[in-house]
Formats: structure tokens, C-alpha cells, sequence
């Protein structure tokens, strides 16, 4: 087609668009729609007994804070990945929660080791953990998909392996919540190492759930 | 852009215009390889990317970066089409004959091009400009068809036409010339 009449096809299809908010308010009305799916999962499944103890210790809540701001920080990088232009140190905003999350895990392992020596480091089989982690991010999830679709699929895998990082980070938080595991080993090996594969999942599926061909293949949106 | 968000569809062909001749500009300076029916689609690639996600423009925001973000992915990704569609191409300097009858493999060698010249002369004015556009400017189908508002298909049924009157009378003129 010649690019004038192109342009004037465009032109006649330009129905008014409502333009999309900042990634900061985007990631407000996610968590709009992910928390209270998460408080509701955590009140089916019945918060764990020791839950009040577990939230007067620090490096439970260090840990959870850390893990929902990881989730929250990953949340802004996936919108923000998907608007043209958008300055892009933002998507290295995961990255200081992600290293607080991993060092307090970390620290925690050393201390055991310190307390009881190598032999307090047992890992134990928790196959529980990765399904428990989808269910909580699932709705996360699908709001995550439905609303990075909006933006433009500048770097689908970057812009998925964000979202599910957001996804999963919320589900372990709110895993810990009705999950009774916190030896730091265990954690960092089934928890994290959960988010990490799901985060793996959700890169691999970028170029599936975000592309060009699908925005511009069904004619002008 | 903002006028075009509101659906303002005036304002919307007044920027679209505006910003071709520049994304010409751009896609010809970064692929020096392209012909120019190949930046034509890569400029309308990237114009129907825009349109798509015009939503993602804040009105708050300068809109040259937004665009030129979404023009460097989408060259990129003629890039890498390019060099997928090339990795599977074999040069060749001669094609091998696959045909063993004379006819088959015979070369058209007009040595004369004031007779051809003169022969595309005495052509239709459709067919003769087809040849001039299609063969002698050596322009792309889609080239042609946007200079002289005939459509593709129609063009090459001019250009079989031409090519076969052609060849026809010179063949005459090269039987009285024997």
C-alpha cells in the first residue's frame, strides 16, 4: 500500500484513546487488584498459627518487605518497559530489594552455620512451595498479562520476565504468611528458588504473550 | 499527537506526514542496504506500530523520543528479518541450465538499441510506460504502481504484454536484418 493512503486509513481509524497512566499508577491499580486476591487466598488457606510471633521479628518482616517491594519494584520495570521513550534505569529499580531479600537469606544461612555448624543447613523435599506460589500469583499474574498487553512490546521478555518476577514475589509473600518455613536455606533453595523459575517461565513466554505481529495483525487497534 | 489521541483525525494525517520524510531520513541512514520500496515498508511498518500503541503517549512527555523508541525496535526487528531471510539466500553467478532443449536456454540478444528503442516507441502508452518504469528505471512493482496509480497486477500483465510485442518485433526486424 502506498504510505499516503496509509496514513489517511489511519487516520480515518483514529477513534480517541484514553492515554496509558505512569507505570507508578499502573503498578497502584495492580496491587489494587492483587492484594485483595492475595489477603483472600491467605484467609481460604488460614494464616499460620505463629503469624502474630513471626510479625514482631526483624528479619521476618525485613524478609517480607523486601520480597513485596521486590515484587512492587518489578511491577513498575515491566510497565515501564512497555512505554516508548520511558527512562530505563528504572528497570534496574528490582534490583536493591531483590539484593536486601537474597542478603538477609543469605545472612540467615551463615548464621545457622555459625550456631550449628554445616550440619544445620538440611534441606528437606517442599514440593508445596511452587504450587502455592502460582496460586497465589495467579490473578496477580493475569492482571499483569492483561495490562502489559496495553503497552507497546518493545522488549517482550524482559517486559514478562519483569511481570512474573512481580507476580511471584507477591505470591511469596504471601506464601510466608500461611506457609510455616523459615529456615533461610529452605527458603532461599524452594521459596526463591520458585520465583526464580517462574520468573525463567515468564521471560521465555514474552515474544508468545507480547508482540507486534498481534497488536498490528488484527488491523489498527 | 495529543490532538490525535482525542481523535482528531486532521491533526493525526498533519503529524504522520510530518514525521515520514524524517523516519525516511532515519531508516535510509541506518540501512544503507535497503532499496527504497524496502525503507517504504519499513516507515509504514513503524507507522502502523505507532497507531497501535498511541494509548502509550503521555501528552506530559516529548514525543520524539517516544516515536524514535518505537522506530529503532521495529528497524531492529526488520534487522534481524532481513538477516534471517538472507541466511537462507545462496549467491549464484551463473544459473546452472536445467533444461536441455536449445529453446529453453537460448539468451534474447538484441544487439541493437536504437531498434529497441524505436520498438518500445510504437508501444501502447500503458505498456510502453510499464517497460520504462519496470525495465529501463528498474523501479520495484510497488514503486511503479504508486507513480502511475495502476495497480500492481495490472503492471505486469502490461509489462508480459510489452515484453512479448517486443520480442516479437524485434524478431522480425532481426529476420530482414539476416
Amino acid at each position: 500500500m502506498e504510505t499516503d493512503k496509509l496514513i489517511q486509513s489511519l487516520a480515518a481509524d483514529a477513534r480517541p484513546v484514553r492515554p496509558l497512566a505512569s507505570p507508578w499508577t499502573r503498578t497502584g491499580l495492580w496491587l489494587a487488584i492483587a492484594i485483595p486476591y492475595l489477603a483472600l487466598v491467605v484467609i481460604v488457606i488460614s494464616p499460620r498459627s505463629d503469624l502474630l510471633t513471626k510479625l514482631t521479628e526483624a528479619r521476618f518482616l525485613i524478609e517480607q518487605v523486601a520480597a513485596l517491594t521486590t515484587g512492587i519494584a518489578a511491577a513498575i520495570a515491566a510497565f515501564a518497559s512497555t512505554v516508548p521513550g520511558y527512562d530505563r534505569k528504572v528497570l534496574l529499580l528490582p534490583i536493591l530489594p531483590l539484593a536486601v531479600w537474597l542478603g538477609s537469606l543469605g545472612e540467615g544461612c551463615l548464621s545457622t552455620v555459625r550456631q550449628l555448624g554445616l550440619a544445620g543447613l538440611s534441606l528437606q523435599p517442599d514440593w508445596f512451595c511452587l504450587p502455592a506460589i502460582m496460586l497465589v500469583g495467579a490473578m496477580p499474574a493475569v492482571a499483569m498479562v492483561v495490562m502489559l498487553r496495553r503497552g507497546a512490546p518493545l522488549f517482550p521478555y524482559l517486559s514478562a520476565g519483569f511481570g512474573a518476577l512481580a507476580a511471584a514475589g507477591l505470591g511469596n509473600f504471601g506464601l510466608r504468611l500461611f506457609h510455616p518455613q523459615d529456615a533461610s536455606l529452605m527458603v532461599l533453595v524452594w521459596q526463591v528458588g520458585s520465583v526464580f523459575i517462574l520468573t525463567m517461565l515468564g521471560c521465555c513466554a514474552g515474544r508468545t504473550i507480547l508482540n507486534w505481529r498481534m497488536l498490528t495483525a488484527s488491523g489498527h487497534r | 499527537m495529543q490532538a490525535a489521541q482525542n481523535g482528531d483525525s486532521q491533526a493525526y494525517v498533519h503529524l504522520l506526514k510530518k514525521i515520514r520524510p524524517r523516519l525516511q531520513q532515519m531508516v535510509r541512514g541506518r540501512r544503507r542496504f535497503l532499496d527504497a520500496a524496502d525503507i517504504d515498508d519499513v516507515v509504514q511498518d513503524i507507522l502502523v506500530s505507532l497507531h497501535a500503541v498511541r494509548a502509550t503517549y503521555d501528552p506530559r512527555r516529548p514525543f520524539m523520543p517516544w516515536l524514535m523508541a518505537i522506530a529503532r525496535n521495529r528497524l531492529a526487528d526488520t534487522g534481524r528479518r532481513h538477516a534471517r531471510q538472507h541466511a537462507h539466500e545462496v549467491q549464484v553467478d551463473e544459473l546452472p541450465i536445467t533444461i536441455c532443449e536449445d529453446e529453453a536456454n537460448r539468451v534474447d540478444s538484441y544487439g541493437d538499441p536504437e531498434a529497441l528503442h524505436r520498438a518500445i516507441k510504437i508501444l501502447p502508452p500503458g505498456q510502453r510506460e510499464a517497460v520504462e518504469m519496470l525495465k529501463l528505471r528498474e523501479m520495484s512493482l510497488k514503486e511503479a504502481a504508486s507513480v502511475s496509480g495502476a495497480s500492481t497486477g495490472a503492471l505486469k500483465v502490461s509489462v508480459h504484454r510489452a515484453m512479448a510485442t517486443l520480442r516479437k518485433v524485434l524478431d522480425k526486424g532481426a529476420g530482414r536484418g539476416d
